[in-house]
């Protein structure tokens, strides 16, 4: 037949490219029972002899298809296509300049690697030599120090190469655009990060900068993680629907009833412990005819790295993953008062002290925040007044990320400021009346 | 005297030379005579629009209000063609760049250079001793302008009618209802139509409605008993049904090729 005879050729690459050793430029490991390809169809003729939709194209195929009851699937020169060739995965694609060029770039990456175990072995050696000189003298300390600053470098220049060695790897770059990035391999991190920064945290920073979160809320903010906010859609965040919810976007207040989720997506590697603050700052104020700050949410000790990154505000004191200090209070705006912005922000707390980070890459452990020492604080215990700066300040957090949305009066406002028990719900503002500057006469002679 | 000798003789009296020597001359595509030389004299239209009215009435554009003078929302600062201020703290620009105030205080023009380096910016302050720029890390000054009254008709708390879980109410047709017409049962159009306003003013059924009419109607027949199909339908491998079918068809062609409008075309047959 004619078109089995047009789809031979395709088929003996196939063969022949089975005989070369597969995954051999790959980087990543491989889970059990994970291809690159989804997993092939059923051969045209099992011996059960039930025909496969996708393959059956012969008359004599699709005759005993329609007697099982079934259609087959695209043209009858697709499906003979795919009979003969089943799925070819993709590092076994035939074709030659592709082949010739996996194959370069497999002894690329062997020399990237020498040169890492080399660097490696470096640093090592680095750190078992000992400073010599003379005991508690200035000489030593700066010899220390300068030790400790080529280590740092060291480590550096490994983790730029580590990048380098697999960033020309087709099969991570598939992997990565197909969305199966394995965000503990620093390879899918760096590709995430430049992903992120060539966009969504551009828009991130404009918003933060537009509706004026850096001055009002913090003096200043420059993201490192990512950040996704989603509202359950009802009370049960575990079982009910998510919506998400752009940077900066209204979100009615019945949606913002429930404590949301957030997704903090790290870069780097390691676990580190966060503080997630969500703060408001234009809480109208009609005694100094000016705006407060409300605190609706705070919680210290969550732990956050790049694989795991779901935070669902409401249940981290039940999953013991932090402790609450303050719980969530739903976002409300009283009618007439302009709209309030919800900012989120994400600290990371310090290490104990500075120590060298190590060169492979165990990120220093984040210190622990006395839950105790914070609830006996009123400052930061009380909601109304809440004062960011001076939280940050007092337990030298480092703010790394932030999220925005805004709220608005609307018809659901009412009822979830009863249900929380919020006073003020038939509370309405309007503007105040200016008295107009007072009308000049000039002198008599002008109008005559 | 001296002096008259010493001037160019004039254009006139070498034309008059040019006119007598001509007639001597031997060849006559010598150079070009002097008188066909073309000359433009300068002249441009002086009065009227010409290049346009440059006296017009003057628009009183400019500052309206001095640094430091106390103004009251919506006082108009500066107005100006284009934007050669902009609008700063508690203010706003108008649909013509005009600067208004946004509330009460006292105007400061200043320059930010860490928001522009290159604008003017008009602003307010609330005090008098305060100044623009604030510190670049410094929270905003904002006022409030608002007093809190009790809503004269406390409004209803009901929780909202499912407006959040579920994403789709009904079928889109169905949101359209105030728009819709629709069309009593007939036995063209059994169970009758919903007409809705499309895209280009059109009341008509949707795509999706006007594919299943065939379908709707063999089903109002079936329900009588009958069907509104020509032949029985299809089934692979009625080799009766299909040679009955196709002699049909076979005859009526036959039928219309003696009628003599067989042909292709459909055109009138040649006469020869």
């Amino acid at each position: 037949m004619a078109l089995q005879r047009a789809s031979r050729p395709v088929a003996r690459c196939v063969r022949q490219s089975n005989l070369l050793n597969k995954r051999t430029l790959a980087t990543t490991t491989i889970e059990p029972g994970f291809t690159d390809a989804a997993p092939p169809p059923p051969p045209s003729a099992p011996p059960s002899r039930t025909r496969n939709p996708l393959t059956a194209s012969t008359p004599a195929a699709e005759k005993q298809l329609a007697q099982q009851r079934q259609v087959p699937v695209g043209s009858r020169r697709r499906r003979a296509a795919l009979a003969s060739t089943t799925q070819i995965p993709f590092v076994q694609l035939p074709y030659q300049c592709f082949q010739e060029a996996r194959a370069f770039l497999r002894e690329d990456r062997q020399e990237k690697l020498e040169a890492i175990r080399a660097q490696r072995d470096k640093i090592a050696r680095l750190g078992d030599q000992v400073v010599v000189g003379e005991q508690d003298g200035e000489v030593e300390r700066r010899k220390q120090r300068e030790k400790e600053n080529r280590v740092r470098s060291m480590g550096r220049r490994l983790a730029e190469m580590k990048v380098l060695a697999d960033i020309n790897d087709p099969v991570v770059k598939k992997k990565f655009e197909d969305g199966q990035s394995d965000m503990s391999k620093p390879i899918y991190r760096h590709l995430a990060d430049a992903k992120w920064r060539s966009y969504k945290r551009v828009l991130l920073l404009q918003r933060l900068t537009q509706m004026h979160v850096m001055p009002d809320v913090l003096p200043a903010l420059d993201p490192v993680v990512s950040t996704e906010l989603a509202f359950p859609t009802s009370a049960n965040s575990t079982t009910s629907k998510l919506r998400s919810v752009h940077h900066g976007d209204f979100v009615p207040s019945a949606l913002a009833e429930h404590a949301p989720t957030l997704w903090i997506q790290p870069y780097d590697q390691g676990t580190r412990l966060c503080t997630i603050v969500v703060v408001n700052p234009d809480v109208p104020n009609v005694e100094k005819d000016g705006f407060d700050y409300r605190c609706h949410y705070l919680a210290v000790n969550l732990p956050v790295s790049p694989t795991d990154t779901r935070v669902r505000l409401g249940e981290v004191e039940s999953q013991r993953k932090g402790d609450v200090i303050l719980d969530w209070l739903p976002a409300y705006a009283q009618k007439g008062a302009p709209y309030q912005r919800m900012s989120i922000i994400i600290l990371e707390q310090p290490s104990p002290a500075p120590t060298l980070t190590s060169p492979f890459g165990t990120a220093a452990q984040s210190r622990v925040l006395d839950v105790n020492q914070i609830t006996e604080d009123p400052r930061y215990i009380t909601r109304q007044g809440f004062k960011l700066r001076s939280f940050v300040d007092r337990y030298s957090l480092k703010a790394v990320g932030a999220d925005l949305f805004r709220t608005k009066w609307d018809e659901g406002t009412a009822g979830v400021m009863q249900r929380a028990g919020i006073v003020g719900w038939d509370v309405e503002f309007l503007r105040k009346r200016v008295e107009p500057l007072p009308y000049q006469r000039m002198g008599g002679e002008r109008y005559r | 005297m001296s002096l008259s000798y010493q001037k160019a003789p004039s254009t006139a009296t070498l034309a008059c030379l040019q006119s007598a020597l001509s007639s001597l001359r031997i060849s006559h595509h010598a150079a070009p005579a002097i008188t066909h030389i073309t000359r433009r004299n300068a002249s441009h239209q002086a009065q009227g629009r010409a290049n346009g009215a440059k006296d017009g009435a003057g628009k009183r554009l400019g500052a309206k209000k001095t640094g430091g003078e106390y103004v009251v929302p919506g006082n108009i600062l500066f107005k100006q063609r284009g934007t050669h201020w902009f609008p700063g703290d508690n203010c706003f620009m108008g649909r013509d760049h005009t600067i208004h105030a946004g509330s009460p205080g006292y105007v400061r023009y200043y320059r930010d250079p860490v928001r522009h380096p290159k604008r003017k910016f008009i602003g307010i302050v609330f005090e008098k001793d305060q100044s623009l720029p604030q510190p670049t890390h410094a929270v905003r000054r904002r006022q409030l302008g608002m007093l809190a009254y009790q809503m004269p008709t406390p409004p209803s708390t009901e929780p909202l009618p499912d407006a959040l879980t579920s994403t789709v109410t009904g079928s889109p047709t169905k949101i359209r209802d105030a728009t819709a017409v629709s069309v009593r049962h007939s036995s063209k159009n059994p169970g009758g139509l919903q007409l809705s306003l499309r895209p280009g003013y059109q009341y008509r059924q949707s795509n999706y409605e006007i594919g299943r009419s065939g379908e709707k109607k063999e089903e109002a027949a079936n329900a009588q008993g009958k069907t509104i199909r020509a032949f029985a339908k299809f089934k692979p491998g009625d080799r009766f049904a299909a040679w009955r079918k196709s002699a049909l068809r076979i005859a009526r062609n036959n039928e219309r090729k003696a009628m003599g409008r067989g042909g292709k075309g459909g055109g009138k047959k040649k006469v020869a």
